[in-house]
């Protein structure tokens, strides 16, 4: 049985973004289940992430639970040799194993590519951490196409100074762009007079092509900010599909805490990882230890980019276009996972 | 009972080899087996949903071997 629950890796593939309603992460997990042809039955997590606290807070664990509710194996990331070692010694052999490639499940993501080839400037994330913004969710009110999503570094964390960041982002499901004719996004802070910003309002660039998918990026320097004083935020944009555009208006309670269920963003999070650290994570998938990546040894969130990876295409990473990948250790380099 | 076993190997498109085997996360992967609920502990009993939205309890994850695996979209 799978637990689906929060996005571990956000805006990793495809710009998913974190859901903010039931219905969301239903929609999530429904897409999940329909790209991988999964068979096997699916629950899904509340949006309080009760069954991932419960069960240690891991984006990747596994547990085996016997016929009394009891739990006889537990690990903190999925291994799916060790669970058939188990299953064999807790239920006996089976007579043929089954292996995935048998399976022919479909594993590729839908990748949501700009609606036009742009260039919107990003901002830096490195060494930034999820914050809590709460949505205003009204009854009956329009969808959150677009999704705050909130980070900064420990500093503003641990001490209320740093940077902190805001990224915009449409939400993939909702299949709206932004019409750069149209106004731009625009979000103004309510901030009490213990807290200051360097900026509590802003509007996002105009961008030249006449729509486009990708984030709008603001990085605040925060000079002051008690931890028991959360900032009002209201954002207004124009979300538009390819018929209509519809002006949004809506609200959310940012609090100086850490998301523990925010996950990691690409680009975000990763700060102090070395040209050799990134060498010794891609070679982690090298199974059978001879220094080299062929396309089944990557997972599969890397390996529609094989392509890109393999250089002189010949169906391997060899040392080289690995050492080279590795050495792309910075926000682009890690977006590209 | 097959499709049980299946299980492990159909979702590893959310294994992340890269975070999976560094070193650094070897005692966090310990202390986490260490943790409670335990292997020997019930699973706690919760109120989740199906993927197509209805109320499902653990409590009824009885009567046979169930595996867990954790994960999302990305």
């Amino acid at each position: 049985m799978f637990v689906y629950k929060s996005l571990a890796h956000p805006e990793l593939v495809g710009n998913y973004v974190q859901p903010f309603t039931l219905d969301e992460r239903l929609t999530h997990a429904r897409q999940a289940v329909k790209k991988l042809g999964a068979t096997i039955p699916w629950i899904v997590d509340p949006m309080d992430n009760r069954l991932k606290h419960a069960l240690g807070d891991r984006a990747n664990s596994e547990y085996i639970i016997d016929p009394t509710g009891t739990i006889v194996r537990k690990r903190a990331w999925s291994d799916p040799v060790a669970v058939r070692r188990d299953l064999e010694d807790l239920v006996g052999q089976v007579a043929k194993v089954t292996k995935p490639e048998d399976l022919g499940l479909p594993v590729v993501l839908t990748t949501a590519e700009p609606a036009t080839n742009v260039e919107v400037a990003r901002v830096s994330r490195l060494g930034m951490f999820p914050l809590i913004a709460q949505p205003k969710i009204a009854q009956g009110g329009m969808p959150f196409y677009v999704k705050l999503r909130c980070e900064a570094e420990l500093t503003v964390i641990d001490d209320g100074k740093g940077k902190l960041y805001l990224g915009f982002h449409l939400d993939p499901f909702y299949q709206v762009h932004w019409n750069n004719l149209s106004k731009p996004l625009r979000f103004e802070f309510e901030v009490p007079d213990e807290i200051r910003l360097s900026e509590t309002s802003g509007e996002a660039p105009r961008v030249k092509a006449e729509s486009d998918v990708n984030p709008r990026e603001f990085l605040i320097d925060v000079a002051q900010w008690p931890e028991d004083k959360p900032i009002r935020l209201t954002v207004t944009y124009f979300a538009c599909t390819e018929n209509d555009c519809r002006e949004v208006t809506q609200v959310y309670e940012v609090h100086r805490r850490r998301d523990a269920d925010g996950g990691a963003a690409p680009g975000a999070a990763f700060r102090g990882l070395t040209s050799e650290a990134m060498l010794k994570l891609l070679l982690s998938g090298d199974k059978n230890d001879d220094g080299q990546l062929t396309r089944s040894e990557l997972n599969s969130v890397q390996r529609p980019r094989f392509a890109d990876f393999d250089i002189n295409a010949d169906g391997i990473l060899d040392k080289n276009e690995l050492q080279k990948l590795a050495d792309r250790t910075n926000a682009q380099a890690l977006r590209d996972f | 009972m097959r499709c049980v076993i299946l299980l492990g190997l159909v979702l590893v498109f959310v294994s992340l080899p890269m975070e999976a085997r560094s070193q650094g996360n070897q005692k966090k992967f310990d202390d986490f087996v260490k943790a409670s609920p335990a292997v020997g502990d019930s699973l706690p009993e919760l109120s989740v949903f199906t993927s197509d939205g209805k109320p499902f309890q653990t409590a009824d994850l009885h009567g046979h071997y169930t595996v867990l695996t954790f994960g999302c979209l990305t």
